[in-house]
């Protein structure tokens, strides 16, 4: 739990260093691609944890907020000139804001269930996303798609405005959840976590930090899905609405370790880079997603609470027994 | 002066289980009142009803001179009424610390202020030394023995400042020289002032602590009196000893 002050901060500003600097050493294309990928699933995940890591609440239907941003972005482009290549991203702040505040009256009812209940709950959001996307044709477009106009960035260094645009946000996802870890608010939320009833019993503002957790969670899931949708430049229905997505988020932040600042990140870079380098290596066949699901196994079998916490936990332990042991005379064995 | 507490003929069923059947019971201000009865008696049941934890059926429940049937926990606790659980509740993954400065409740303002303030420390930092708890502090609870989390439980409920404390079972499963401590405070509190309504399987720890102590059987209250009367009461030797 406990580490030496300046560490934290240390670790954060070389991990975003490197982060910002590494497209200008050139990367190749396809290596960008993955980064922007990766990214977006680090935010996600990282955005995901807020709710199901440290509130406890296990959401699968997140991507119906991710869907509900890249809607959001495409519609309003068609709507709307596009002056210059970055004013999609300027909009971002203003879906996220315009989905947590949709988020609220969703979080109030669904937050009434709990564990394998709410989770199911969460699942019809999406079916719920997702046929509305494909029935509400008007508006969607339906099964044809609907298009942006696509990105005036030059085809060399395409990803970059997008790569930087998710930086950006990882820093802020990372952030909030810094930021909460250190608050009453995450006090808050571990309590519910832990023991709900009991926390309302002895006053713990119960509601209030659940549908906070919730909305920040969904909005910044939705900026994710508007930056995709821009990259993209055409969307579908099933692909803005894809379960997969869903599951990745809840699979990265449970490898990586829940209720973590840094689990969730891992947890992307692992998952995501194993992803595309399976997908890759093994063709266009979707056995990838075999090997993708064997690493998660593999790694939850030897540490189930996730990576960052076991470890932790053998660090802390060791340290521990060296105390314990440097205090018994010779010869005993531990307690 | 009104009774700290009055139950007034309070009924719940759980399904065709009547767990409580007209029960009532007073607890005096600044006394130390036992609750006793075989298992399955309604006891917790009763904590529960008071609580506002559960709803009961039929009755009342009035705390301070005020209705409080159908209070919710969160409010009772504000105004001076806290508990702790037969199986120690305490939030496994938080500090010994963090137990306590959750317990003390804050406002919406601050929700946003830092996870252990100055003054939350320092408030924690009393009760840390009064339950000789400084060695485990930082630890989290779940490292904790049971004993132990049933000392923190007691000593968490103390943020709150009240004025009636509920124990259920203070001293089940816990070591000799536990239950010896938990006396220890028990009586230290209510030299301070702050009233006590225990549940309690020791007759031991009943004989030395309570008065007036009040007998539930079967959800009915068949006894209340002084600790010496109660073992020679028929129908409590009855209760116990009979089928
Ligand atoms: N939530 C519940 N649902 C169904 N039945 C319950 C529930 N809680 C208690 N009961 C039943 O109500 C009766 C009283 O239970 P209660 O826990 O109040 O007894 P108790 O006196 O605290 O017993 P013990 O000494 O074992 O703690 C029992 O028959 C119990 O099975
Ligand atoms: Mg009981």
């Amino acid at each position: 739990m406990r580490m030496r002050r300046g560490v934290g901060p240390v670790r954060a500003a070389v991990f975003f260093l490197v982060l910002a600097v590494a497209p200008t050493f050139g990367l190749a294309h396809w290596l960008l691609t993955m980064l922007v990928f990766t990214l977006m699933f680090a935010v996600m995940a990282s955005a995901w944890n807020l709710l199901g890591g440290f509130t406890g609440y296990p959401s699968l239907g997140h991507v119906a907020f991710f869907g509900i941003g890249a809607y959001a972005v495409v519609l309003w482009f068609q709507h709307h000139d596009i002056s210059s290549g970055y004013e999609p991203f300027l909009l971002l702040p203003a879906i996220g804001l315009g989905v947590a505040l949709v988020g609220l009256p969703i979080a109030a009812i669904a937050m009434r269930t709990r564990a394998d209940v709410f989770a199911i709950v969460t699942i019809t959001l999406l079916f719920v996303g997702q046929t509305l996307a494909f029935n509400l044709r008007d508006i969607t477009g339906g099964a044809q798609g609907a298009s942006i106009v696509p990105a005036p960035f030059p085809a060399d260094s395409y990803e970059i405005p997008f790569y930087d645009a998710l930086v950006v946000l990882l820093a802020v996802s990372m952030g909030l959840t810094w930021a909460t870890m250190r608050s009453k608010v995450g006090l808050s939320l571990a309590a519910v976590r832990m023991d709900e009833d009991k926390a309302a019993g002895i006053g713990v503002r119960v509601q209030t930090v659940k549908l906070l957790a919730f909305c920040v969670s969904v909005g910044l899931t939705a900026m994710i899905g508007g930056i995709w949708a821009y990259y993209e430049g055409f969307i579908y229905p099933q692909f803005a609405f894809d379960p997969l997505i869903s599951v990745a988020m809840v699979l990265m932040t449970f490898l990586g370790g829940r209720a973590t600042l840094w689990g969730p990140v891992l947890g992307a870079f692992i998952l995501e880079l194993a992803q595309q380098y399976f997908a890759y290596s093994l063709g266009g066949s979707r056995f990838y997603l075999i090997a993708y699901a064997l690493v998660f196994l593999v790694v939850i079998l030897v540490m189930p609470r996730g990576i960052l916490p076991s470890v932790r936990d053998r660090l802390w332990r060791r340290g521990r027994r060296r105390i314990v042991d440097a205090q018994l005379p010779a010869g005993d064995g531990p307690l | 002066m009104t009774p700290l507490l009055e139950v007034d003929g309070v009924s719940r069923s759980f399904g065709s289980v009547p767990a409580l059947v007209n029960a009532s019971l007073t607890v005096e201000r600044n006394s130390i009142t036992a609750l006793i009865g075989p298992n399955g008696s309604g006891k917790t049941t009763l904590f529960n009803v008071i609580t506002g934890n559960l709803r009961a059926d039929t009755g009342r429940v009035r705390f301070d001179g005020h209705d409080v049937t159908t209070a919710r926990p969160a409010a009772l606790y504000r105004r001076g009424l806290s508990r702790t659980y037969q199986q120690a509740r305490v939030f496994s993954q938080l500090t010994v610390e963090e137990n306590l400065v959750v317990a003390g409740g804050f406002g919406l303002a601050q929700l946003f202020g830092r996870r252990v303030n100055r003054r939350d420390r320092q408030r924690a930092t009393e009760l840390i030394d009064e339950f000789r708890l400084g060695r485990v502090a930082d630890l989290p609870a779940a490292e904790l023995s049971y004993g132990q989390r049933k000392l923190l439980e007691f000593a968490a409920v103390l943020m709150s400042s009240p004025t009636l404390i509920l124990l259920d079972e203070p001293t089940a499963g816990v070591n000799p020289v536990l239950i010896e401590t938990m006396e220890h405070h028990i009586r230290r509190l209510h030299a301070a002032g702050i009233t006590f309504l225990i549940v309690e399987h020791d007759m031991n720890v009943v004989m030395r602590l309570c008065d007036p102590v009040v007998v539930l059987d079967q959800g009915r209250e068949i006894f209340t009196g002084p600790p010496d009367a109660v073992r020679e009461h028929p129908a409590v030797l009855d209760a116990y000893l009979g089928a």
